[in-house]
């Protein structure tokens, strides 16, 4: 993925961007469910919501009074998620939520609609271990730097799909281009790559963020520097929130300047989440996942950053 | 079918039955200088009142009753000849005309016959003089041939740093680029800043917009059709430039004195070489380079036979380190047979081959590597006739057959050393069509030519997938996948072009013209970005994809004035067309066995008026282009407002669709050896989509568009000023010094406006803080906000 920023750099110098306010038609203000629940021993979390302005960058405020609910279909288990202040929520108290392999309906009732959505509670490899490796500087980062890279080997059987979240020192890698959601050990289902060690782009290149020096244009801070934590999480995903994320990647991923060139147009993202009354004019925006979960913590020690640089003479 | 053949027979014999006394005129015409043949020349019989005009081969063939005849002989920038023919047998005449010294100094904004604007049948046509095109300012000083075919009414592009060029509001997929009859895939170098043509070897440029004659076919929205100089058979030349990008070097000259020659030209960038100078940032193993090369030999047998022999081959190399990078290039390869037999039928055979391939690294190491590379083979065989029987008819009819070899992805995906093969099937097809036309000249005034061309095409072997049903704009769900023999055919079809176009003089100087054309395109550049990517594919009409199909009416009126000083046209054009290829939203295009489930299908239409004016000779020359045009789609699962349930699509905007595009391009004889010239540029805003809602999830924040809108706004207007001043003959041709050189110094975008290319919505592309929610805001985008100087010197000797 590197080489995207390295295109995007050889021509910025013509390329110019300032930052424009027009005036947009009337925001449709539809309902909103962001509901990706985990097996985490944690609070569970669905936001109801609806979609504000285009510019309004305020956080957007909870529908009251929604019924919200998330049925086991395999095992008819009910999880009833209780309003809080600012979304519902489902405490687990003994287990986690969920089961592998099961099939989930969630329901969402609000202002007289209902809506639902399904999803598969699919597997998750675990992370054997994450390694640091020694690079001396190139033509992005001008100074010797770590980059890290974990190692998982990813089940066999084609149809597995996983979103890959790294933090950096507690912080999530946030950036829209930081999205790093995979079809078995590789990024399409077009030719799928299955049963093996995630390809280097997804288990190295997404994890090490690029941020701009902001003392030297058009160079990058290292990704990492002794001292420096990664933790990194598979999170398995239904294969339609799989798709659901891959074209959400390229509607929020627009790095500007020259890559502009290649955009694709806008359009809306797909939904998992339709109203049950198939003749109802009323719709609704995003998405319903259930995830298994697998993480690992590595921090870069003055040891391990040592026996990096050894390894790379 | 059947019984058009007796029809045929009559027909025939009713243009041949009064042959007797009658004699036939022909030969080639080229220029005395350097024994390139002339193309379009008009050779008029005085006394007949009636002429023609030499084909792209330079050939003409006049049959008249026995008689003394004079014909006088006329192309722009060459002295007129008058050349007396006594007709009591076939006469061979090859006509070799002389440039005329002061039309050298001058600028030709054309090369062809003086009145052809309005005695040609031909409409809807714009053709390039590649001698005028050195002077026009360009990007960065580099002659282009795309670019310039861009200041002509009718073709627009997306904006700066596109590649390709939109012709009355179709893609740039549903062109058809040829260079020396082969199709040229891609013709971009560095994405879309230039283009893959050499101006040092090219001698014709010709684009059809309308009007297509029935021995072309394939695209629906125009043909670009690129003819090579064949060389210098008298004497050597050299010639070059170095450019701000390019450096450039043609060597022509004769293998054997006025029987064959060759040329060889090259390009290459230099960025890489420059940026190696100056830092040491850059690893050993990075390379930033593109190039062509292009070649040709001719060999004239005897006066009846004569061969060509030309190739192309050009390449775009980024390369970041050993195991990252990509590359393309097209490759090209043609032979061409000319042959007469007897002095009124001629013939061309054709055979190519051209490849478009591209590959795509990335990795580290070959332990950890994926490799990607796709390329698209077409073998073709084209044999053409003309036949001349008399002077009222010109009777083309030929062949094509032309085999493509599809190999979307040959690829690897090697992972800690565990390599997966994820290449695509190869895929093959056959696509075979047969044409006719007449170029009737019914009376002195009225002109009309009549063509039919049949195409068919197969579509071949391998899996043939079928997918079922869905609402618009969602994946199709695959029913079942099945396999057919290598030759064995999945889906065929065929189809029936009919081509027609008039002409009618109202006076010497006056014409109006009109045309009907139906074009059918097979094969489909599968692209949904704003502008096409070099990896992008093209796709063969299967059991899945509808092949394409337009028709177009257009009418013109045709001025010259002032002793043909001045050329003027007025076009109007209505085009429709249907299955055009969209994609649903989050379509992955690259190297999926499954691409066809995310294809849609729309129709089109596209009208428009285009108002163009020049002047031909004098101190100041160049021309004046205006188009009022507009281009739309209706796709069902695009832009469906609030039809949730059926989705069907309503009309909207294409992307490069373009309200008003205003372009002058002039040249000024400042004085002996200094020439100004400048280009101007007003084109209306292009169509764009704003989002009314935001989204978020996950906290990432999603663009959300009330009724699913498609390029529901515009961005502002274009305008730019480039100019140029050009020193002949600064060293070369001074002081008794051989051949002639010139220096170009040019200033894109003069007044530095920072034109909008894209306005963009998002989050930005930067780390948001971890507990509020992201930032959204709009973003206008200029690909070249400044102005851009550049010095370019060529030489000649």
């Amino acid at each position: 993925m590197r080489y995207i920023y390295f295109i995007t750099l050889a021509f910025t110098f013509l390329s110019c961007e300032t930052t424009i306010h027009p005036e947009l038609e009337q925001a449709e203000k539809i309902v909103v469910v962001d509901a990706w629940l985990n097996q985490k021993m944690e609070r569970q979390t669905i936001s109801v919501t609806r979609s504000q302005p285009y510019f309004d960058n305020s956080t957007p405020k909870k529908i009251n009074n929604a019924e919200v609910v998330v049925h086991d279909l395999a095992s008819g288990e009910v999880f009833t998620f209780e309003e809080g202040d600012d979304a519902y929520y489902w405490e687990p108290t003994s287990t986690p939520f969920g089961v592998i392999g099961h099939q989930y309906r969630l329901t969402v009732s609000v202002d007289g609609e209902t809506f639902e959505a399904f999803s598969r509670l699919g597997r998750v490899p675990s992370i054997d271990s994450i390694e640091f490796t020694f690079n001396k500087k190139d033509f992005l980062v001008n100074q010797d730097y770590f980059a890290a890279e974990f190692k998982a080997l990813e089940p066999a059987g084609v149809g597995d799909t996983y979103w890959i979240k790294a933090w950096k020192n507690g912080h999530y890698l946030n950036k829209p281009g930081e999205l790093n959601m995979t079809y078995d050990a590789s990024f399409t289902p077009g030719q799928s790559v299955d049963g093996q060690q995630f390809i280097i782009p997804i288990r190295k290149d997404f994890i090490n963020p690029l941020d701009e020096n902001p003392e030297e244009k058009d160079q990058m801070l290292p990704p990492y520097v002794p001292g420096d934590s990664v933790y990194v999480e598979i999170h398995s995903i239904d294969p339609m929130a799989y798709e659901f994320l891959f074209g959400v990647y390229f509607q929020i991923t627009r790095p500007g300047g020259f890559a502009e060139l290649f955009s694709m147009p806008l359009a809306n993202a797909t939904t998992n989440i339709l109203n049950v009354n198939k003749d109802s004019k009323t719709i609704a925006a995003g998405f319903f996942n259930v995830s298994a979960i697998s993480g690992r913590g590595q921090r870069l020690t003055p040891e391990l950053a040592e026996a990096a640089k050894q390894k790379a003479d | 079918m059947k019984r058009l053949i007796p029809v045929a027979f009559c027909y025939l014999a009713a243009i041949t039955c009064f042959g007797q006394n009658q004699f036939t005129v022909s030969g080639y015409v080229k220029d005395a200088g350097n024994g390139e043949v002339l193309i379009g020349t008009s050779i008029f019989v005085t006394e007949a009142s009636t002429g023609t005009t030499s084909n792209v081969y330079g050939f003409y063939s006049i049959t008249l009753p026995k008689g003394t005849y004079h014909l006088a002989i006329d192309y722009v920038g060459y002295n007129d000849q008058v050349k007396e023919v006594d007709l009591n047998r076939d006469v061979r005449l090859d006509l070799e005309l002389f440039s005329s010294e002061e039309m050298l100094q001058a600028i030709e904004v054309t090369g062809k016959a003086v009145d052809e604007n309005v005695q040609s049948i031909e409409m809807s046509t714009a053709t390039l003089d590649v001698r005028a095109l050195e002077k026009l300012p360009a990007f960065a000083g580099e002659v282009d041939l795309i670019k310039s075919i861009q200041l002509l009414p009718g073709v627009s592009t997306v904006g700066e740093g596109a590649s390709g060029f939109n012709v009355r509001g179709g893609s740039v997929g549903q062109n058809l680029v040829l260079l020396d009859e082969a199709p040229v895939y891609q013709s971009s170098h560095l994405f879309g800043f230039f283009s893959v043509f050499n101006p040092d070897a090219v001698k014709d440029v010709k684009l059809y917009k309308g009007g297509i004659p029935a021995q072309y076919g394939g695209r629906i929205s125009s043909l670009l059709d690129i003819r090579m100089k064949e060389g210098n058979n008298k004497e050597y030349d050299v010639k070059g430039g170095l450019g701000t990008i390019f450096s450039r070097l043609s060597v022509e000259g004769p293998i054997k004195k006025n029987k064959s020659s060759f040329i060889l030209a090259a390009r290459r960038s230099y960025a890489d070489v420059i940026a190696r100078a100056v830092t040491d940032a850059i690893p050993d193993d990075a390379k930033l380079f593109f190039y062509d090369i292009t070649a040709k030999t001719n060999f004239n047998i005897n006066e009846r036979n004569r061969i060509f022999v030309s190739g192309y081959f050009g390449r775009d190399v980024f390369k970041f380190d050993k195991f990252q990078g990509f590359n393309w290039g097209n490759r090209t390869a043609t032979f061409r047979w000319n042959h007469l037999y007897g002095s009124k039928l001629f013939s061309n055979l054709t055979l190519f081959r051209s490849n478009y391939d591209y590959g795509f690294q990335i990795g580290e190491n070959e332990l950890d590597k994926y490799d990607w590379k796709s390329d698209i083979r077409t073998y073709n065989f084209k044999p053409e006739f003309t036949w001349f029987p008399n002077t009222s008819h010109e009777i083309s009819f030929g062949g094509e057959a032309i085999v493509y070899d599809f190999r979307p992805a040959n690829a690897v995906s090697v992972s800690e050393g565990v390599t997966t093969d994820i290449s695509l099937d190869h895929r093959k097809a056959v696509e075979a069509s047969l044409f006719i036309s007449d170029n009737h000249r019914l009376t002195d005034k009225l002109t009309l030519q009549y063509g039919f061309r049949f195409s068919n095409f197969r579509y071949l072997g391998g899996s043939v997938f079928q997918y079922g049903d869905t609402i618009p704009g969602i994946k199709k769900p695959l029913r079942n996948i099945s396999e057919k023999g290598d030759w064995e055919q999945i889906a065929g079809f065929q189809n029936p072009e009919p081509r027609f176009s008039f002409r009618y003089q109202l006076s010497k100087t006056s014409s109006i013209k009109g045309s009907y054309n139906r074009m059918v395109q097979y094969i489909h550049l599968i692209s949904n970005t704003t502008a096409t990517t070099p990896i992008d594919i093209w796709q063969p009409s299967s059991n899945n994809i509808e092949p394409q199909l337009a028709d177009q009416v257009a009418l013109g009126y045709f001025r010259n004035l002032k002793n043909n000083q001045y050329e003027t046209s007025a076009e109007v054009y209505y085009k429709t067309s249907k299955n055009q290829v969209d994609y649903i939203d989050g379509a992955d295009l690259f190297i999926n066995q499954f691409l066809e489930s995310q294809l849609l299908s729309g129709i089109g239409r596209a009208y428009g008026l285009e108002l163009y004016a020049k002047k031909n000779s004098g101190r100041l020359t160049g021309w004046i282009s205006y188009t009022l045009g507009k281009s739309e789609l209706k796709v069902d699962g695009i832009n469906y407002g609030k039809d949730h349930l059926k989705r069907e699509g309503n009309w909207y905007a294409a992307r490069f669709d373009q309200r008003h595009n205003f372009k002058v391009a002039s040249f000024y004889d400042l004085k002996k050896n200094v020439t100004l010239s400048a280009n101007f540029s007003y084109i209306s805003g292009t169509p764009t989509t704003f989002p009314t809602d935001r989204i978020v999830v996950q906290g990432y924040v999603i663009p959300y568009i009330s009724g699913s809108a498609r390029n529901n706004y515009r961005i502002p207007d274009y305008h730019r000023l480039d100019v140029a001043v050009t020193f002949d003959n600064i060293w070369r041709g001074r002081k008794g010094r051989r051949g002639e050189d010139n220096l170009v110094v040019s200033i894109y975008n003069v007044y530095a406006r920072q034109n909008p290319f894209s306005i963009y919505f998002s989050q930005g592309a930067d780390r948001q803080p971890d507990d509020a929610p992201a930032k959204t805001s709009a973003k206008q985008l200029s690909m070249i906000g400044t102005l851009v100087p550049a010095i370019t010197y060529n030489f000649k000797f």
